[in-house]
């Protein structure tokens, strides 16, 4: 009765720490057609840098929004940066948006527990269990390949300033090795002072200065962060 | 037999040695010279230019190229020269040179390494009078006298055939000021063949700075003759204190007569060196041409007054600022500029610039040099400091100084510029614009070539997102899986107690008096016993119990059985009862009733075995 109880706590505990999450006030609000509207802006400006950020900030919301991806590829396109088609591997794990994929995740972990706890208790309707157990792994598996595909470009940076030089050293008088276009996507390695050390598609490392560049997904330290 | 064989390998020996050591000096003979005979011609006249080239080296032969000079190639020709006793084969190039105008020519050597060769050509024939020794127009002038002092201070060479002069400013120099100074080196027409290097200094302790590559040429009459003047200008400086004499001296070849005793009477007549060189064989000998010694006091500079960023600069200087670009965004390299003008030692002008300022980033400055055309000790050195600010808003930089030593008013002085103002926008990454405020921004700029073919805007709607990092990478979010998978573990290690509790008892689990009991049990069952069986479920249960009640074995007895359990578990007073009838009914029980009995006892074994 009492072991009872406590799961039932338990469950509660869980029910409010996940209504709190949902719940949690939106200091800044972002929302993909938002940053959509706000690329093609920046596009018609005349600012590709800043339009490539904010299409690769909206897809990380949308996904699979096919104006962002076509608008994306569109702008990228006009100024001759290589653009990599999405893997069938990205797009069957993006399958939904990210907060889908991430509350499928939880259900799916629920389903999986489930089971096996009521196959502990009782070895009645064995098939009912186990096909509940392999939809809970297949749940958690789409969310965590999901991740999987995601973590790179939580990493990623996008140059918005026109022949930027990418410097030996991270300092300002250091020898430029090459130069990187407005609106090139670079991973971000390391951080030093002002300097980030990038990796471009090509495979080339250098440190470009943080003025130069704007990370697709801004920590929350920045000024002005996302 | 045996001597001739001594004797030829003695020769064989001698022959490879000496072809060793001549060979090791002709590789000190250089493969590739140049020579024009003569040195001094007249316009109308022509001089030959022979170029030969040592050696079966396929080095280049080519004719060089001299504004205000024609050369005409005569003839190639191959032959023997005698080096060292050595026959090399050389070819040589030789070629009419002709003057297009009078002047003085400088001809580069036939190596970059090779001292260039002089021509001098005179504009009117009847100048040159000391080609012509029986000239019939004007006298010959006197020869000027070797080795003595002419006016305004130059000093001959003993052979009369150059001066060189070192003209100061100033007497008295502090320590490391730069002080700027003429060398003039004066050549007599027709003595010397070849300039063999720079001037130099003959005190060790200056220093000669920014020494001009190429000299000035200019002529210049002294004591009726025409002498070929070049001017080097330089900086020279003083590390030390105290009263230095100085002089300067140029490397030159000059043409030496060889001179027989029996021409001794030509030049008692004739006197003057370019005679004897154009009377008699002559051969190239090499001087150090020197100045008078100049004497110079240096004085130390003064510790009173010293400034503390004073590194040594001496001179008059003045200094500027600027900051580019002049508006930017915080993290945005800055670039702060100081211009340092003026003359003096600008090899010790030296600034740390701005070493911390608030809110912003400093780096170590870097300096070049941009020295005047004309005054190498003139110029303006630049500057140049990175700066990031760190914050965004109106910004001030402070005003630079710079301490120098002046030598004229003899005092440390310190220049300082005006302090700079730079706007910090916030950086457009970071900002939170809305589309509509970049429309607005970006309304005045020209359609390009993004705008056609995008897709139109989408209809902003539903609930918006705290953060772009999706949810099940944030870690608050991730502590919900993560519960509920401790949940499910917790319920899972609980679920499976119960399920042991439904499990057959097994015997290893008890005790080993336990055991015991039961295998005496199971014998008795087996055996068909029944009075023992119940003998030994009884002596288990008094055991398990007395523990539970705290009560010694005896004291469990079938009355105080039927008065702590009663009614709520009928099993164990009816297995007393049993035990009891079985001594005396000798009443045989069942196989399924022992099963039954064991089951019985054994679960009250294990629930003994479970209470704390």
């Amino acid at each position: 009765m009492i072991a009872r109880i406590r799961l039932a706590a338990l469950l509660i505990a869980l029910t409010l720490a996940g209504c709190q999450a949902r719940a949690e006030p939106a200091e800044i609000g972002y929302s993909a057609a938002g940053l959509y509207n706000l690329a093609n802006s920046y596009a018609r400006a005349g600012k590709p840098g800043m339009a490539v950020l904010n299409y690769e900030r909206a897809s990380l919301l949308a996904p699979n929004d096919s104006d962002i991806d076509a608008n994306l590829r569109h702008v990228r396109d006009s100024l001759r940066l290589a653009s990599e088609p999405r893997s069938w591997f990205d797009r069957a794990f993006s399958v939904a948006g990210p907060v889908v994929l991430s509350w499928m995740g939880v259900f799916g972990l629920s389903l999986l527990g489930a089971s096996l706890l009521a196959g502990r208790i009782d070895s009645r309707h064995r098939l009912i269990r186990l096909a509940a157990a392999g939809v809970g792994i297949a749940l958690v598996g789409v969310t965590v390949f999901n991740g999987i595909i995601l973590w790179p470009k939580l990493h990623e940076g996008v140059v918005i300033t026109g022949a930027t030089p990418v410097r030996v050293s991270p300092v300002p008088m250091g020898d430029a090795l090459f130069v990187l276009p407005e609106a090139e996507t670079v991973s971000m390695v390391a951080e030093h002072e002002s300097f980030v050390l990038v990796r471009t598609r090509t495979g080339r490392t250098g440190w470009v200065s943080r003025a130069n560049l704007a990370a697709v997904v801004a920590a929350k330290s920045d000024p002005g962060s996302p | 037999m045996k001597t001739d064989g001594m004797s030829s390998g003695w020769l064989i020996a001698m022959i490879t040695t000496y072809l060793l050591a001549a060979a090791s000096a002709v590789a000190d003979v250089p493969l590739l010279y140049a020579t024009i005979e003569p040195a001094q011609i007249n316009m109308g006249q022509s001089a030959q230019y022979t170029i030969t080239n040592l050696g079966s080296e396929a080095q280049s032969m080519q004719l060089p190229v001299v504004a205000g000079l024609n050369f005409q190639f005569i003839r190639q020709s191959r032959q023997l020269e005698f080096v060292n006793g050595i026959a090399l084969p050389s070819v040589s190039i030789v070629a009419r040179v002709t003057p297009q105008m009078a002047g003085i020519f400088s001809i580069p050597g036939a190596t970059p390494k090779s001292p260039p060769l002089v021509l001098q050509v005179n504009p009117e024939p009847a100048l040159g009078s000391y080609f012509t020794p029986r000239n019939t127009g004007p006298p010959i002038k006197p020869p000027i006298l070797t080795g003595a002092t002419m006016p305004s201070g130059i000093h001959l060479t003993e052979d009369g055939a150059a001066y060189v002069r070192l003209s100061i400013p100033k007497r008295e120099v502090y320590v490391g000021e730069s002080v700027p100074v003429e060398i003039d080196l004066g050549m007599r027409s027709g003595f010397v063949t070849s300039l063999n290097g720079p001037p130099k200094l003959t005190n060790d302790d200056f220093t000669l700075n920014n020494l001009s590559r190429t000299p000035e040429r200019s002529e210049k009459i002294l004591a009726g003759e025409r002498f070929v003047l070049f001017t080097w200008r330089s900086d020279i400086a003083v590390v030390k204190a105290g009263s230095f004499s100085l002089s300067a001296e140029v490397p030159l070849s000059v043409r030496v007569r060889t001179q027989p005793r029996k021409d001794s009477l030509l030049d008692d007549e004739f006197g003057d060196p370019f005679l004897r060189n154009f009377f008699g064989p002559t051969v190239p000998k090499d001087i150090n041409a020197a100045s008078p010694a100049v004497e110079l006091r240096v004085l130390a500079l003064p510790t009173e007054g010293r400034p503390a960023d004073f590194h040594g600069a001496v001179g008059t200087f003045e200094i500027a600022s600027e900051i580019s670009p002049a508006a930017a965004e915080p993290g945005e390299p800055l670039t702060l500029r100081m211009h340092v003008t003026g003359s003096g030692n600008f090899d010790r002008v030296d600034s740390a610039m701005l070493d911390h300022v608030d809110h912003w980033k400093t780096y170590p400055p870097k300096s070049s040099f941009n020295p005047s055309a004309t005054d190498g000790h003139k110029g303006e050195k630049t500057f140049e400091q990175p700066l990031i600010a760190m914050k965004p808003g109106k910004q001030v930089i402070p005003a630079l100084a710079f301490s120098y030593f002046d030598p004229i008013a003899r005092r440390y002085e310190t220049a300082r510029s005006a302090p700079l103002g730079v706007m910090i926008t916030p950086s457009l990454a970071d900002s939170a614009l809305t589309a509509q405020q970049v429309s607005a921004s970006g309304s005045a700029a020209p359609q390009n070539t993004y705008t056609a073919g995008l897709r139109p805007d989408h209809v902003v709607a539903g609930r918006l997102a705290s953060s772009l990092i999706p949810l099940h990478l944030q870690p608050r979010f991730l502590a919900i899986p993560s519960i509920l998978a401790l949940a499910f573990t917790g319920a899972w290690m609980i679920t499976g107690r119960r399920h042991r509790d439904r499990m057959p008892v097994r015997s290893h689990r008890l005790s080993k008096a336990a055991n015991r009991v039961l295998a005496q049990m199971e014998d008795a069952a087996r055996s068909g016993d029944t009075a023992r069986f119940f003998h030994w479920a009884r002596a288990a249960m008094q055991q398990a119990l007395a523990t539970r009640w705290q009560l010694a074995p005896d004291q469990v007895t079938s009355a105080a059985v039927d008065a702590r359990i009663g009614d709520k578990d009928q099993d164990i007073p009816l297995l007393f009862a049993f035990a009891d009838e079985a001594k005396y009914s000798g009443h045989d029980l069942h196989a399924t009733d022992f099963a039954r009995w064991m089951q019985i006892v054994r679960r009250q074994l294990l629930a003994e075995k479970a209470t704390p």
